[in-house]
């Protein structure tokens, strides 16, 4: 078969012409040698121009495993891919496995698949039967002989239970490792070194795709946070550092509710550009204040804003921190306010902070998803805000009481609010404790 | 020069132990089997060195060893004679090896107890197959 | 089991043997070798007379028996009688790790008739199973 060019999709990455380029030469080789493979070949080809045309990261591991199956003959396959923060790798796709294991786990240096990902080469073995049995019982001797502790067997790793040939390359972009692709065998010596060199074309390809679908995904999922949470935040999130915040969870949270008094009937009297320039300056001070004290901001309605603290990852004294903030917030807006009366408007800041369980997640429904917080003590601090007198800054017994050696505070209720059986107890914040 | 054809390779699988026999420095013999002879390219073959023993001693006493590996396809039996050449705890022979050797090592519990020492390379200096004289029936 | 002797230039050379007897004062040991694979060992046997013998178990339990050659002739009936059950032994050991057709192939390809049997006079019995202990001297 004379050599020809695969031709690259257009969009197709420059280190994947290299690549192509690179493999075209193992290719003909192949070719050269190994003729009863030919075919297989031009299914390589063939692979990886179906995986580099999609960023879909379930599409691309499908399409190589499938591959691998109909095509190649591996009968047994799997794609893990490594933790984003930690060193250890995931089953993300498998083929010829009853279940399939997808979603388990294991470290770095445990078992072939460990062992390949923490030194970043490949490895095939053949008699995994033979050398498990000879290392058993010198493990079982120097038990007997006291050298070890009896126990301590590892644990199952994912993968067939009599196993015994595997052929296990890292995927590898550069020099960074983005994952291992595995084929088993419960036969001996299954895997030759034709197999190796297939696989190692298949892994080269697939590992680009790989990283850059799963590139696009965190790069989805964190412009999507990022409307919520500050950047520092959302990365940690998107990287693995912190929990999943979309799954809804219970929190203790202390939830701070503010709005200007006044901006209804300001809005429907003034010029619509006098409205928008007031709520950007004062949406540009509020917001800078939110991320300066690591609060999330749940949401905004014009001149109303919910912020929370304490989640999506928890922080020392939420109440504090909040308390500082209202009254960071209560000192910017101040001269903000006197300009603006200055122009005319009676604007003035109210604020209120309750502290209490809520129930939080991803509320609403596909393409517009929101970060939200429910619960009593969102109504709470909401009721408290709208008590509040212009520039007061109203908090629960609970803020109070936490907030004890910080702030001063007097007590202004108690107070009925709507939504609230019993009249609830409430505090003007004064200002800093001396 | 290439002495170790391609048909040997299945041998060097480790599916069935291999045995090596060794000679003191003062013509006491030692046999003694393993888990495993690696090849290493047509003129050189690897024995995994995990403790100091009998046969260590006696290959930097005395290098020439019989090497004897069963082909599990074929079940043919080949007799190697070799020559301790030299040990490498490190490079792609001795990382091959010691890759294997951790991966299992780590599946029975034992990772970072049985290590592999170095790998001990010797020089094939001839490879002959042994004749099967099939039994009756 | 198997044989491991060397040559006057201290070359090692090796045959495999298809089963032993112990003689009744435990002072020797006689294994049977295929006359196929003999020839060599026999020639350093004659030599120096130095043998190394060695016997193991699937379970990887094994020892080391070395000594001195006494005396050698061909295998009578019984003792490839004894080869045979030695090796439909081997067979069923092998069955436990490998699959049926591969046990039962394996033990057809051993050569085993016409056979050697070898005398040798045990010096020293060493425990050769790997782990801890594993070179130890038994006697």
């Amino acid at each position: 078969m004379p050599p020809n060019d695969p031709t690259p999709d257009e969009g197709a990455l420059p280190g994947l012409r290299e690549q192509i380029a690179q493999n075209q030469q193992t290719i003909d080789r192949l070719n050269r040698d190994l003729a009863k493979k030919s075919n297989e070949v031009r299914i390589i080809q063939q692979i990886s121009s179906e995986i580099t045309s999609t960023l879909d990261l379930d599409e691309v591991l499908v399409i190589v495993l499938r591959a691998l199956e109909r095509v190649l003959g591996f009968q047994y396959s799997m794609v893990l891919l490594k933790d984003l923060a930690e060193a250890k790798l995931r089953v993300f796709a498998s083929r010829g496995y009853e279940p399939s294991g997808v979603g388990a786990e294991l470290g770095f240096g445990q078992g072939i698949l460990g062992v390949v990902a923490e030194r970043k080469r490949m490895m095939r073995i053949g008699n995994i039967g033979a050398s498990i049995a000879y290392l058993a019982s010198i493990r079982a001797r120097m038990e007997a002989a006291g050298d070890i502790t009896p126990g301590g067997a590892a644990a199952p790793l994912p993968g067939l239970a009599k196993a015994q040939s595997q052929l296990a390359l890292p995927l590898l972009v550069k020099d960074r490792l983005v994952g291992v692709l595995s084929v088993e065998s419960p036969k001996a010596n299954a895997f030759d070194e034709l197999d190796e060199i297939v696989l190692t074309i298949v892994a080269n390809q697939a590992a680009t795709a790989i990283d850059n679908a799963r590139t696009y995904q965190m790069v989805e999922k964190l412009s999507r946070l990022k409307r919520f949470f500050s950047p520092q935040l959302a990365e940690l999130i998107v990287t693995g550092g912190a929990d999943d915040p979309l799954k809804t969870h219970r929190r203790d949270v202390t939830v701070v509710f503010l709005d200007l008094r006044g901006f209804t009937a300001f809005a429907e009297t003034a010029e619509p550009e006098e409205v928008m320039s007031v709520l950007r300056e004062y949406h540009a001070e509020m917001g800078r204040l939110i991320l300066e004290h690591e609060g999330t901001l749940e949401r905004f309605t014009g001149d109303g804003m919910m912020i929370f603290f304490n989640d999506p990852t928890p922080v020392a004294d939420p109440a504090k921190r909040a308390v500082r903030m209202a009254l960071a917030m209560r000192e910017r807006v101040t001269p903000l306010c006197e300009r603006w009366r200055k122009r005319g408007h009676e604007l003035d800041l109210g604020i209120g902070i309750a502290e209490g369980y809520a129930t939080i997640g991803a509320i609403g429904f596909e393409g517009r998803w929101d970060y939200g917080a429910i619960g009593t003590v969102t109504n709470l601090a909401a009721r408290l805000c709208g008590e509040a007198k212009p520039s007061q800054i109203l908090i629960s017994r609970r803020v109070a009481s936490d907030a004890e050696d910080l702030v001063e505070t007097e007590p202004v209720g108690p107070l009925v609010l709507k939504g609230l059986a019993k009249p609830v107890p409430a505090f003007n914040v004064v200002g800093l404790k001396r | 020069m290439g002495i170790l054809p391609d048909e040997i390779k299945p041998a060097m699988q480790g599916i069935f132990p291999s045995h090596v026999v060794t000679c003191s420095g003062d013509g006491i013999p030692n046999a003694s089997s393993i888990s495993q002879v690696y090849y290493v390219d047509a003129d050189h073959v690897a024995l995994s060195h995990q403790f100091f023993n009998k046969t260590t001693r006696n290959v930097r006493e005395n290098p020439r060893a019989l090497v004897w590996v069963i082909n599990p396809e074929t079940f043919e039996t080949w007799d190697l004679e070799v020559e301790y050449d030299r040990s490498e705890t490190e490079g792609p022979i001795f990382e091959v090896m010691d890759m294997q050797i951790e991966a299992i090592a780590s599946m029975v519990g034992l990772k970072g107890i049985f290590k592999l020492r170095a790998a001990d390379i010797y020089r094939v200096i001839s490879a002959t197959k042994n004749a099967a004289e099939r039994p009756h029936p | 089991m198997h044989v491991g002797t060397r040559d006057a230039k201290l070359h090692p050379a090796h045959a495999f043997a298809a089963g032993a007897i112990v003689s009744e004062d435990r002072q020797t040991v006689t294994f049977l070798v295929a006359e196929s694979v003999s020839g060599r060992i026999l020639r350093d046997l004659r030599d120096n007379g130095r043998v190394a013998f060695t016997v193991g178990l699937v379970s990887h339990e094994a020892y080391q028996l070395k000594g001195t050659y006494a005396s050698s002739r061909p295998a009578d009936e019984q003792e490839l009688a004894l080869q045979e059950a030695y090796l439909a032994k081997l067979a069923a050991a092998a069955r436990q790790v490998f699959p049926e057709e591969f046990a039962t192939a394996l033990i057809r390809a051993i050569p085993y008739r016409p056979s050697v049997a070898i005398t040798f006079r045990v010096e020293e019995v060493f425990l050769q199973t790997p782990g801890p202990g594993a070179g130890s001297k038994l006697a």
